[in-house]
């Protein structure tokens, strides 16, 4: 007996992607996932920009992560010019990535994630059933906004991180009044996790690899290596081990890690740095039981939940500690160089890599988006998943399908990139 | 002083005209512009006021019960406007009573401020 499935549209996740799967015999013979938004050109657009519009411009590659792509622009550049930024510099960027990450976590776990599992529609379909839930969704998001806002001067596309420094600092009330809403808002992300941890997990194990950066100083936001249960490396050498490649039918790049897929994201980050989570964060995942390194996908939104958690207690700590002093903007001396931004935000591992000319103009660019690492895993994980709930109607092999990407939280509008074209 | 609640983008040319409109309203209100709708939480009013743009709309109107909205079921996070939300706060039983001044998408602003004023 033969099945095939084709969704046009995958609903509930970040911008548009396709399916086509073809089922026979009890086997998996076509399994294609692609991205299907239009061309980004994001690349182009910053070769012949000066240095410091990058941030700017690549901010609107996405509104739902704009922080993420700020603060990797600038990270690029800054390593390309040589430039470390002062310690205040570094905290205010990880506390605005905290807040972008909260508030991303937050939005996808109750509005596009928990409908599966309740077995509704749609958060609004739910919404009378679920109010106190809904609430605890409506202030984690309010602070996250808070923050971001707070930090970024705006709560989207942020506009006072630029590089070398800060063109706005945040006021002493601003940061006591975060402080305030984190510690007001901490027990919503705890009982997140509770809600999520009790949720029912297709028992499923992805032969994956999982990579996050991971930092000798704590739960890696903005630095580390780039590091998996079997293999580390350094930033500058992620083109030895990272390749990038088209597939006709995607306008995403897919990337293999040495030819083989892999995973980023929150289960990758917790498997890797579980050891390093805040107090009540650690409590609460031990709690949980959880096998670790845990190579189940679906779990990632239970990590995303414990992450909320982390956050929270990091920002917290960060606010409890900072002492803003009125750095001004450094004037960095231009000079060519090539400079590769890594770091963790909301959906993964997110790489920027800037070449620029001794005038301060960008020549080459390269961004590689948590969604493109993960794509080849996506398509690897629906082909092995399928056979478990193969004798499951078409409806349901869908439905289990879909649960399993959106638990990936992908974002194809960011993944999308332009072809590249060799002219004859 | 009273807080209209503001949205629509300026840099898109058919979803600029509340931000545009908002500064041509009058010194009585306390203008909110917004870039989320979670933002009208804040509100302690009894009544919310805001101002946005309606599609396939001549003149302004006044909306006052969210159900005249068409919202999306919200298949991503890009879906998260306000006609969502403001359902969502219905659904939630969030009691805030609503009101919401749309203006078309284009038109003559002086125009659409004078007809505007009387729900002020």
């Amino acid at each position: 007996m033969s099945k095939s499935i084709t969704l046009n549209h995958i609903t509930k996740i970040e911008g548009h992607a396709k399916l086509v799967l073809g089922i026979k015999h009890g086997k998996v013979t076509r399994c294609e996932l692609s991205a299907v938004e239009g061309s980004r050109y994001f690349e182009g657009l910053v070769r012949g920009r000066r240095f410091n519009e990058a941030h700017e411009i690549t901010s609107r590659i996405c509104g739902i992560c704009s922080c993420a792509h700020v603060i990797a622009a600038i990270s690029a550049v800054e390593d390309a010019l040589g430039y470390r930024p002062t310690e205040q510099t570094e905290t205010l960027r990880i506390l605005l990535t905290l807040g972008e990450r909260i508030r991303s976590h937050a939005t996808h776990l109750y509005f596009l994630a928990l409908p599966d599992y309740l077995g509704y529609e749609s958060a609004l379909a739910m919404a009378s059933k679920f109010k106190p839930q809904l609430h605890n969704a409506l202030n984690l998001m309010k602070t996250g906004n808070f923050i971001i806002k707070a930090i970024g001067g705006r709560d989207l596309h942020p506009v006072s991180a630029t590089v070398g420094g800060w063109l706005k600092l945040p006021k002493k009330d601003d940061i006591l009044q975060i402080k305030k809403m984190l510690i007001a808002v901490k027990k919503d992300a705890v009982k997140t996790c509770s809600l999520f941890s009790k949720l029912k997990y297709p028992n499923f194990k992805s032969s994956t690899e999982c990579f996050s950066l991971v930092d000798k100083n704590g739960y890696a936001v903005l630095s580390g290596e780039f590091t998996s249960e079997k293999s580390s490396f350094r930033k500058n050498q992620y083109k030895d081990f990272v390749k990038e490649y088209h597939q006709p039918r995607s306008t995403s790049n897919f990337v293999v890690k040495e030819d083989h897929a892999y995973m980023v994201g929150a289960l990758s980050r917790i498997n890797n740095n579980h050891g390093k989570l805040s107090k009540d964060a650690g409590k609460i995942l031990r709690s949980l039981k959880l096998e670790l390194p845990s190579k189940n996908p679906f779990h990632n939104i239970l990590a995303q939940a414990i992450e909320m958690v982390h956050c929270i207690d990091e920002a917290i700590k960060i606010c409890s500690e900072l002492k803003i002093s009125n750095e001004q903007v450094e004037r960095l001396e231009l000079k060519k160089g090539n400079g590769v931004g890594v770091i963790e935000v909301p959906r993964g591992t997110l790489w920027h890599e800037y070449t620029i000319n001794d005038n301060g103009i960008i020549t080459n660019a390269n961004i590689i988006t948590p969604t493109a690492q993960n794509l080849l895993n996506i398509q690897e994980d629906i082909r092995a998943f399928v056979p478990f709930v193969i004798k499951k109607g078409k409806k349901s092999i869908t439905l289990d399908v879909e649960k399993l990407i959106r638990s990936y939280d992908p974002c194809f509008s960011c993944s999308a990139h332009f072809l590249e074209v060799n002219w004859a | 002083m009273r807080n209209i609640y503001v949205f629509g983008n300026e840099y898109i040319e058919q979803d600029s005209l509340a931000k545009r409109l908002a500064s041509c309203i009058g010194t009585r209100l306390n203008i909110v512009y917004c870039t989320s709708p979670e933002q009208i939480l804040d509100s302690e009013e009894k009544e919310i006021l805001m101002l946005d743009v309606v599609k396939n709309i001549r003149k302004p109107i006044i909306i006052k019960d969210a159900s005249q909205i068409k919202s999306s079921k919200m298949i991503s996070l890009h879906d998260f406007d306000l006609g969502f939300f403001l359902n969502l706060m219905k659904a939630m039983g969030i009691k805030k009573k609503i009101k919401i001044i749309g203006i078309p998408p284009k038109g003559n602003i002086s125009e659409i401020a004078k007809e505007v004023q009387q729900w002020i």
